[in-house]
């Protein structure tokens, strides 16, 4: 059976391992609960007509605290890149983290999830944000792992970029 | 390894593992608890197990094991800690450490977990607090928008109502008449009182912010924050094929240091920049120009689009909610944000349409020269060149040559209309810039300047007063009008070089009280009859009439301000001191110090002093003792003035009063 290994990549309390246990487990908490370390979960997908096992790297956000050790990224076959829409700074650090993923591991492909879309009277990302992201070329979906709106999608269209 | 070593190696919670190549391990240890729940079926020597089979983690950790192992790099190679799941649905914490024990590679498995849950818990309080923070960050600023909302938005209205009223009651009506409009005064005034309460309330809250923002390091650089803004959105110019330009004058000699705070600064520029980029066709330019202008540093943004939408004003573009047509479910407060940051740093800001096409944005910030800390411990006179004598105050038995800047054109109207009736001669302009040009043309004995107007605000046209007359023997006085009324907004414009400060809704008794209170002894008017007929209990304070010009008719007006406002700093004064506020109690005996002066009480003036400095000095016992002897001195004035009242009332009919000055003439019933 073919193998994808998907890592989680973002500031913390993006949204992450919600992501991950909405695609996955198909459940959501309220209770923020931050990661610590390195937690993978399988999920087996159907992908055009083979079965593919999605090995999904949910890594710790990286901040003050916690720096990131790209050796996780070793062998990733793509990764979702998540920021917070209602945290502008969330933003930052995403762009920040894609660079230094170039450098690092070199391009991989991935899909820029923009999380907590139930929270919109809260967002603040606004449209130069937006043209900044169109710029880049970026694939880009808003997604809510409370809702489960485009948690499917996204990691669907990153495997789709990484089946080809 | 002897016998022990395997049973010592578990009960630390080790397993121990010799790599055997091909992906193989040996297990040199007894199998500990967690790696038993995890793996039951670990095979006991001679038999192997594929460790990478167990865990993708391992497997991804085995690479940089095996590298470590057929390097010379001694020492140890660890990773970082994973969670593993196991077959019943806990969690383990795992760390993996590739070493050589007698040059055999080994691998050595632990879980740290009591040091794990004390992580996790640390990490969580850390992180929780980072979000809260964060939160309550957006919760101040949108308590900071709420406040100028509250200033200008509701005070404006207010300010020419007041007026209005105030203009109303100079006209000749019935007593039924005049009994609404007072009923109409005191409401708006309860209503001024209110919002001056909410202000306070925000005011208090500000301050811890604005206090953390001044510790946090030194004042911005306006061309590095430009630069840095720059940079961050060239991709997104580069998008819509529009060129970003820097240019800045060198006269500042490398020195763009202005108040302000790194991260709004970029803000303003982010936020002007994103503005000019909506509006700019392909194949266009975007100018960032960075100039010195004395004591400021302006920042412009001119862009080649169609230019402002001919129907809105300036102050609407900067207005609350003003949202664009792209508005992505976000608030408008872009524009806005900038003018209330601008303004708070003592700085001024606009737009206009450029003579060909496009817009140009732009801020004007002081220059940072020092910190406002320093800035209010140095001598006001060392901080602007001011001129070389000491502010005169006008005196008051005159007329007063009166300059008034103010931008909204009702209020400008209607105070003019009041100051003139009072048979003061008004110069009356827009802005700043027109303020400080009639000021270069002519004299005035005073100069009434709106904190904040485009072009130039109050603040920055005080500067370029006192710099016009650094080498002149005389300067108007400077007298700030400002609805952000704060103790801590009047510190902070007094020591912008302003002589005064007075609240808005602009009132011309508080203006008379200014220059009464502290002019000097007019000559003597020929006695009132009124003064000399009054009986002994109603005789009034030696000089006061004097002190007004002779005006009855102004001093039974500040006599029953007087009796009306009295009661309530009394009762307010006693309140704070109860609770303990020393600001307020400073603010309040320091009004009560002022207004028992103008009576000439020189006792209640005395403990009001005394109030003062206590509650300056947090001396909570001490001001409540004062505070029952001020009482019982304003409680004394208080009867005297009332009994002076009265007598008046009674005398009134057969007293011939000076007809008023531009009122008709009124019969009584």
């Amino acid at each position: 059976m073919i193998q994808k290994k998907i890592c989680m990549l973002g500031s913390f309390a993006v949204g992450k391992t919600s992501l991950v246990r909405r695609y996955v487990e198909s459940i959501y908490s309220d209770k923020y609960q931050t990661t610590v370390g390195v937690k993978i979960v399988k999920k087996v997908v159907q992908s055009r007509d083979s079965e593919v096992t999605l090995v999904l790297w949910d890594i710790y956000g990286e901040d003050d605290f916690q720096k990131m050790r790209w050796s996780s990224f070793n062998g990733a076959s793509g990764f979702l890149l998540v920021a917070d829409g209602t945290r502008r700074a969330t933003f930052d650090k995403a762009l920040e983290l894609e660079q230094k993923s170039r450098e690092q591991v070199g391009l991989l492909p991935f899909v820029f999830v923009i999380n907590k879309n139930d929270r919109v009277d809260e967002w603040e990302f606004d449209s130069s944000m937006d043209d900044q992201i169109a710029a880049k070329g970026w694939t880009t979906l808003r997604s809510s792992a409370k809702t489960g709106e485009n948690v499917e999608q996204a990691f669907s269209l990153l495997l789709g970029k990484i089946m080809g | 390894m002897s016998s022990i070593a395997p049973l010592f190696v578990r009960e630390l919670g080790y397993a121990l593992f010799e790599s055997r190549g091909k992906g193989r391990f040996l297990a040199l240890s007894e199998a500990p608890a967690w790696l038993l729940a995890l793996w039951p079926s670990i095979p006991s020597p001679p038999d192997t197990i594929d460790l990478a089979e167990k865990s993708p983690f391992l497997e991804n950790f085995l690479d940089e094991a095996h590298a470590f192992w057929a390097s010379a790099l001694a020492g140890e190679c660890r990773s970082e800690i994973w969670v593993e799941s196991t077959p019943a649905g806990g969690e383990v914490p795992l760390q993996a450490v590739a070493l050589r024990l007698q040059a055999k590679p080994v691998l050595a498995l632990h879980s740290p977990d009591l040091q794990f849950r004390e992580h996790v818990r640390t990490l969580q309080t850390a992180r929780n607090s980072l979000l809260d923070h964060e939160r309550l960050l957006r919760e101040i600023q949108k308590k900071e928008i709420l406040l100028h909302c509250i200033v200008h938005d509701l005070s404006q209205p207010l300010s020419v109502m007041h007026v209005v009223l105030d203009c109303l009651a100079e006209d000749g009506m019935d007593e039924k008449k005049k009994r609404f409009l007072e009923l109409g005064k005191n409401a708006s005034e309860q209503q001024e009182s209110m919002i001056r309460e909410v202000l306070q309330i925000f005011s208090a809250d500000l301050r811890a912010t604005l206090d953390a923002e001044k510790g946090v390091g030194s004042a911005p650089d306006l061309r590095a924050s430009a630069n840095a803004v720059l940079t961050s959105l060239g991709p997104a110019f580069e998008a819509k094929k529009v060129r970003l330009s820097l240019a800045a004058s060198q006269s500042a000699n490398g020195n763009w240091l202005v108040r302000g705070e790194e991260s709004r600064l970029r803000r303003i520029f982010s936020n002007l920049l994103e503005n000019a980029l909506r509006y700019s066709p392909p194949d266009s330019q975007v100018s960032i120009t960075l100039e010195l202008q004395d004591e400021f540093c302006q920042a412009s943004v001119d862009d080649q689009g169609p230019g402002l939408p001919p129907d809105l004003r300036p102050s609407q573009i900067f207005g609350l909610f003003s949202k664009g047509t792209q508005a992505s479910g976000k608030v408008g407060l872009g524009m806005y944000f900038c003018r209330i940051t601008v303004e708070r740093w003592g700085g001024s800001i606009g737009c206009a349409s450029l003579p060909e096409k496009g817009a140009r944005f732009w801020f004007r910030l002081p220059r940072a020269f020092a910190t406002p800390a320093e800035q209010n411990k140095s001598n006001a006179a060392n901080k602007l060149p001011s001129a070389a004598t000491p502010p005169q105050r006008p005196l008051a038995q005159g007329p007063l040559r009166i300059l008034l800047a103010e931008d909204q054109d009702e209020i400008r109207l209607l105070t003019t209309h009041q100051l003139e009736r009072n048979g003061h001669t008004v110069t009356a302009v827009a802005n700043g810039k027109e303020a400080f040009d009639a000021a270069a043309k002519a004299e005035f004995d005073v100069v009434l300047l709106d904190e904040q107007m485009p072009i130039v605000g109050g603040v920055e046209a005080v500067h370029k007063i006192h710099r016009a007359s650094a080498n002149s023997s005389k300067r108007p006085y400077l007298i700030a009008l400002t609805g952000n009324n704060t103790d801590e907004d009047r510190e902070r414009l007094l020591s912008e070089g302003f002589d005064f400060v007075l609240a808005k809704p602009f009132r011309l008794s508080a203006l008379n009280d200014l220059f009464h209170l502290t002019a000097k002894a007019a000559p003597s008017p020929p006695p009132s009859r009124l003064q000399s007929q009054a009986p002994p209990s109603a005789a009034l304070p030696a000089g006061l009439l004097e002190r007004v010009g002779g005006d009855e008719k102004l001093l039974h007006q500040m006599i029953r301000t007087f009796l009306n406002d009295m009661p309530k700093r009394i009762s307010s004064l006693h309140q704070q001191i109860r609770r303990k506020n020393s600001h307020q109690i400073a603010s309040l005996a320091h009004a009560i110090h002022g207004s028992a002066a103008i009576f000439g009480a020189p006792e209640a003036s005395a403990f009001a002093r005394q109030l003062q400095n206590l509650g300056r000095d947090c001396d909570f016992q001490r001001s409540a003792q004062v505070f029952q002897l001020l009482k019982e001195e304003i409680a004394k004035l208080e009867q005297n003035l009332r009994g002076y009242v009265r007598h008046d009332r009674s005398s009134g009919s057969r007293t011939p009063r000076k007809p008023r000055r531009v009122a008709p003439k009124r019969s009584r019933k």
